[in-house]
């Protein structure tokens, strides 16, 4: 089927020399604006809610990178246990992937963090202070005047707090946030370091939210970068119905589809599109032209869903497909990730045993008893301070040395323990085992566990 | 991202009445056309080019910096710099254990109550490998004059209080504590070159007092 629209050639919100043109939506309203509103509303809270949030004496979310502690929901994690990283990155990943790959970029227009800021708190604001659509946009176009400064002002005013705000709730899945707080009493003195990286941040915040804004979206974001090879004509995406709407005319004209050219889909978009151009890359699904379509239609007693989510073949009033082997393998992919990462997760011990011989000598003979020497390397990864109990097990005939038997040690703390083991020359059997019970007190029983290593001798 | 970005070429052809005011302003951009996806030389975006030129600039002056004028620090400096930091912080933990030299040692060992605590704690945890009268067995013997470690009473304290993981002497500190630990060795520097009968053979270098 030939294409009957324009070919996007230019990114929207950028001029043809370079320069950043400021999208300024108008204001839609429907169901959907209706339904992210009550969603930006929630995330904000959980966005904000979560670095304040523990478990069990320690923070519920926090990655200290400097000290190189995760905690997670009651666990704690170390640098060693990164590699778990893989697999539920990974899994969210393909996750996401396969969620693409059904319903297009539902994350960017209703989840993503820079959406729910920007859509919830940041253009409501330049909304409140700034007037509607047409106001900002003749004021901007004119000069300087007094009431143009005062109100950018108290808007930039407000957006420094609130970027402040914000980047201190990003900052606090990093650093403990009770420690932020007490850091913000102290003064900036007390703190250098981390006045720095809070002013770092804050600037960020308020030059991303402030100007730069769609951009994020449209040039840095890598996942909004990936959505070509993600989508395929059966994906959900947010589309203008060309064969219902062209050719498109007066609302009284006939012969002419039911696109009236309102412009109204355009004029709300947040990055700038016309979505009767087809889907484009700067698209973040938002829904906005869906509402402002629907209420035209409405209005003209139109059918709604001139401009709808649908797929590329839906739009074309073909039949659509849903499950595709593009998202069995996704969807395989993504389930293999979370069911490794959780298998890792609940295979993840409150303590590190290493069994290991002492470099040297692997054996000494005295008369007529050969001894081995090993060291029990411990690493509590429990969140709180461990001691370990090291139990010898008697049974193969060997005689223990054990000076440490009781091994206190702090979170993420670790300790050696040296083993000497002897046993008679003549009993030393090809593969013989040492072994000894590491029991965690005060913890179940099945936290208690028993290490071996082989037994070396003259054979 | 267009899906089927690409009108045929009938329909640019015959564009319709729409089409025409969008017309196509960058079709002299085109510079390269392959399967009929095309690509245009636009203008990149101003706050991008501002980054690559910003990083130009700033990498010529960490070149400078770095490589030429050499004002900034290598990266063997830095771990050199970390080393000494870690080094003055062990030494800080040192001191605020209580000021730990030879000679607060030495008087300790000639404190008798101490002493005593010392041997109990001895008995407790070091005779399995060092035997009740200091001789050694799987331990060296204590009471000649030869030390693996050092036989000044602070590489003593130190040997006891850190371990020699690699030769299966356990780090006591965390597991005894100061004061247990300034005791154990109190008392083992009184076995210091007593030279009980019946021990192990003499390892390590000579104590030169």
């Amino acid at each position: 089927m030939a294409r009957h629209l324009p070919v996007v050639q230019m990114r929207s919100s950028i001029r043809e020399d370079g320069s950043h043109a400021t999208v300024h939506p108008a204001d839609a309203s429907g169901r959907f604006t209706t339904a992210r509103n009550v969603t930006f509303a929630v995330l904000l809270a959980v966005y904000a809610a979560v670095p304040w949030m523990e478990v069990g004496g320690h923070p519920a979310v926090l990655l200290d990178i400097a000290r190189r502690r995760f905690y997670l929901f009651g666990a704690v994690f170390n640098a060693q246990d990164v590699w778990m990283a893989f697999f539920l990155l990974s899994g969210i990943g393909f996750a996401l992937v396969a969620l693409t790959t059904v319903a297009g970029r539902v994350w960017c227009g209703w989840g993503c963090p820079q959406t729910v800021y920007l859509e919830g708190v940041f253009r409501p604001l330049q909304r409140l202070i700034e007037g509607p659509r047409e106001r900002r946009v003749r004021r901007e176009a004119g000069d300087w005047t007094f009431d143009r400064i005062w109100r950018r002002a108290l808007l930039w005013a407000l957006y420094g707090v609130v970027s402040a705000a914000v980047a201190h709730v990003f900052l606090g899945y990093f650093t403990p946030i009770r420690g932020l707080w007490s850091m913000i009493q102290a003064g900036p003195g007390a703190s250098p370091e981390a006045f720095a990286w809070a002013t770092a941040m804050t600037a960020v915040m308020f030059f991303n939210f402030a100007w730069f804004r769609e951009q994020t979206c449209v040039a840095i974001c890598p996942y909004g970068r990936l959505q070509s090879v993600l989508t395929d004509p059966d994906s959900l995406v947010i589309g203008y119905d060309e064969k219902r709407g062209e050719p498109r005319g007066k609302a009284k004209q006939a012969g002419v589809g039911d696109c009236v050219d309102c412009n109204r889909c355009v004029v709300v978009c947040p990055t700038g599109i016309d979505i009767r151009n087809g889907l484009q890359l700067d698209c973040v699904g938002c829904a906005r032209c869906i509402d402002a379509c629907d209420e035209v239609m409405d209005k003209l007693h139109r059918p709604r869903g001139l401009v709808r989510y649908d797929s590329y073949v839906g739009l074309l009033h073909e039949p659509r497909r849903f499950l595709r082997p593009r998202l069995y393998l996704y969807a395989l992919l993504g389930v293999m990730g979370l069911v490794a990462s959780f298998a890792a997760y609940q295979r993840h011990t409150l303590y590190e045993a290493n069994f290991l011989r002492l470099r040297g000598m692997p054996y000494t003979v005295e008369g007529e008893m050969v001894r081995n020497a090993y060291n029990i390397h411990l690493v509590n990864k429990h969140n709180a301070r461990v001691v370990f109990a090291l139990e010898p097990d008697t049974s193969g005939g060997q005689s223990f040395v054990l000076p440490l038997r009781e091994v206190t040690l702090e979170s993420l703390a670790d300790a050696d323990a040296p083993v000497f083991v002897t046993m008679p020359v003549s009993r030393v059997r090809p593969g013989a085992k040492v072994r000894v019970r590491i029991i965690p007190r005060g913890m179940p029983a099945e936290e208690t566990r028993t290490i071996e290593a082989p037994f070396l001798g003259p054979q | 991202m267009t899906v089927d970005a690409n009108p045929d070429a009938a329909s640019r052809a015959a564009p319709s009445a729409h089409e025409e005011d969008v017309a196509y302003p960058n079709d002299n951009k085109v510079v390269h056309t392959y399967d009929d996806i095309e690509e245009y030389d636009n203008h990149l975006p101003n706050w991008w080019l501002y980054t690559l030129y910003v990083a130009v600039v700033f990498a010529i002056g960490y070149w400078f910096h770095y490589e030429v004028l050499h004002s900034g620090q290598s990266l063997a400096q830095s771990f050199e710099q970390s080393m000494a930091a870690d080094r003055r912080a062990a030494a800080a933990r040192a001191r605020r254990a209580g000021v730990m030299t030879d000679d607060t040692l030495n008087t300790l060992s000639r404190d008798g109550a101490t002493v005593r605590d010392g041997q109990a704690t001895f008995a407790q945890n070091c005779i399995a490998c060092h035997l009740a009268t200091g001789g050694g067995s799987i331990g060296p013997n204590l009471t000649d004059n030869r030390w693996i470690n050092g036989g000044r009473a602070t590489q003593i304290y130190r040997t006891v209080m850190e371990g020699v993981p690699a030769r299966g002497m356990a780090a006591w500190g965390p597991q005894l504590g100061e004061a247990k630990v300034q005791a154990v060795v109190a008392y083992v520097l009184t076995l210091r070159n007593t030279n009980v009968p019946g021990g192990k053979a003499p390892q390590g270098e000579p104590l030169a007092e």
